[in-house]
């Protein structure tokens, strides 16, 4: 099945936003993870080692403008693009609780091997950052990236 | 988003296993890379992809902080005003202390230093308080001065106050002459809908005779209630003429009531001519501004 365009289109856009939101305007958390639910949205879009490619691109792109973590942002976008990849396999669905249960446990993930990765010295306290702000901000992409999905008109275009 | 469809990357299934893991390994070895190759791949995402958005990173915090310039400089300008403005005023008041105490210097015992209080209630208007009385030698009809001239006369003396009225309250009046003597009159007061535009006037002067605008109007002595010389005003213009015989003029005062904070009040004995000493303050002013005497 030929992958609609504009998947393509929101997947730019996303990303784009995303470091317009981050680095442009230098919002911060009050802005969503565009990224990752850009990432987690093309995942499922392309095979394995594309989306393995566009994490790894992703996270390369964060990781640029980290002076002591390079390399945690990398591993993360990679795992999590690669899981996404490979929920295309595992599940079949376009439901409202498995959009939700993507999104938030996709950007979780992503947080957590963030954590793991960034070393001793950098994390923070591990229920305070994968616990806690970790769902918070899993639950706002969820939100963010149901929403997109349905003003874009992509969801329902789905077959059931 | 499609919830299924084939594997899009149809050339055999262990290609994109690689490549994930290829593209895994390559993340996770990232970080172990030595800081300079970090560094360089880093720096050539910062100067490609990101540099539009740190490029709009910079320009906002440009604006940011140029808007911030602006607030501290404007804060810079309103500190400034009010110290200066505060500074005016201060200067305004310690000049007029200044010669104040200079003519005090000048007069001697027989004037007194005291402050001016204004009741500010309602038919209070031309009335003020000075903390001095009879036990400081003051008396009922005691004239009360500045550096610039005459303010008005003590009404009502008690130990340790006094009350008196200024020039704008409708009783006042004072004998009063042009500066060389030439010419005499009663100045009293033109009250108009605002005590601040208060006019005096100088009425019963010669009709066949001028006094030239400018000219310093003295206290003249007589009556005995006021002593000689103590300057009242300028003159202005000719206010109106009576018949063939008189003529009055309004007169630009020497001192504003509302402007008076710090007065002198004379003392029993003050003397009868004490002309000589505004003679170095706001007559010689009054001189200046025109040629003195009256006109034939």
């Amino acid at each position: 099945m030929k992958t609609d365009a504009r998947i393509w289109l929101l997947f730019a856009g996303l990303a784009l936003m995303h470091l317009l939101l981050h680095v442009g305007f230098g919002i911060g958390r009050a802005a969503p993870d565009l990224l990752t639910v850009a990432l987690l949205l093309g995942a499922r879009e392309v095979g394995m080692g594309r989306a393995a490619g566009m994490g790894l691109l992703f996270g390369l792109l964060e990781d640029a403008l980290s002076v002591l973590s390079f390399g945690a942002n990398s591993a993360a976008m990679t795992i999590v693009a690669v899981l996404g990849a490979v929920t295309r396999d595992l599940f079949v669905g376009d439901s409202l609780f498995f959009l939700v249960s993507y999104f938030l446990i996709g950007k979780w993930v992503r947080d957590l091997v963030y954590w793991f990765m960034v070393g001793e010295t950098l994390r923070q306290p591990f229920v305070d950052q994968v616990l806690i702000q970790g769902l918070i901000g899993g639950m706002y992409a969820a939100i963010v990236g149901v929403v997109l999905l349905a003003v874009t008109g992509l969801r329902q275009q789905a077959p059931a | 988003m499609p919830a299924y469809g084939p594997e899009p990357e149809t050339n055999g299934g262990r290609r994109p296993g690689m490549l994930a893991i290829t593209f895994l390994l390559l993340a996770l070895s990232i970080s172990y890379l030595p800081d300079v190759a970090q560094q360089r791949i880093a720096w050539t995402l910062r100067v490609s992809i990101l540099r539009p958005f740190l490029a709009t990173q910079e320009r906002i915090l440009a604006a940011r902080m140029n808007a911030q310039n602006v607030e501290q400089l404007m804060g810079q300008i309103d500190s400034m005003t009010a110290v200066l403005s505060t500074q005016a005023a201060l200067f305004d008041e310690n000049s007029t202390l200044r010669k104040l105490l200079d003519l005090a210097e000048r007069a001697g015992p027989s004037f007194l230093p005291t402050t001016v209080l204004r009741g500010g209630t309602a038919g209070s208007e031309s009335m003020f308080l000075v903390r001095v009385g009879a036990a400081q030698g003051i008396y009922e009809g005691a004239p009360v001065v500045t550096w610039r001239g005459l303010v008005g006369v003590i009404l009502e003396v008690q130990k340790e106050i006094s009350r008196g009225m200024d020039w704008t309250h409708p009783d006042f009046k004072v004998s009063a002459m042009l500066q060389d003597g030439t010419m005499f009159g009663i100045v009293d007061n033109r009250r108009r809908a605002f005590r601040e535009v208060d006019r005096l006037v100088l009425n019963g002067t010669p009709f066949s005779e001028d006094a030239l605008p400018g000219t310093p109007v003295l206290t003249s002595g007589l009556g005995a209630t006021y002593p000689r010389g103590i300057p009242v005003g300028v003159i202005d213009e000719v206010e109106a003429t009576q018949g063939q015989w008189g003529k009055s003029y309004w007169l630009r005062p020497m001192v504003e009531p509302g402007e008076v904070t710090h007065v002198l009040v004379a003392r029993r004995g003050a003397g009868g001519d004490v002309g000589a000493l505004w003679l170095a303050d706001s007559v010689q002013v009054g001189e200046a501004r025109t040629q003195l005497g009256r006109r034939p």
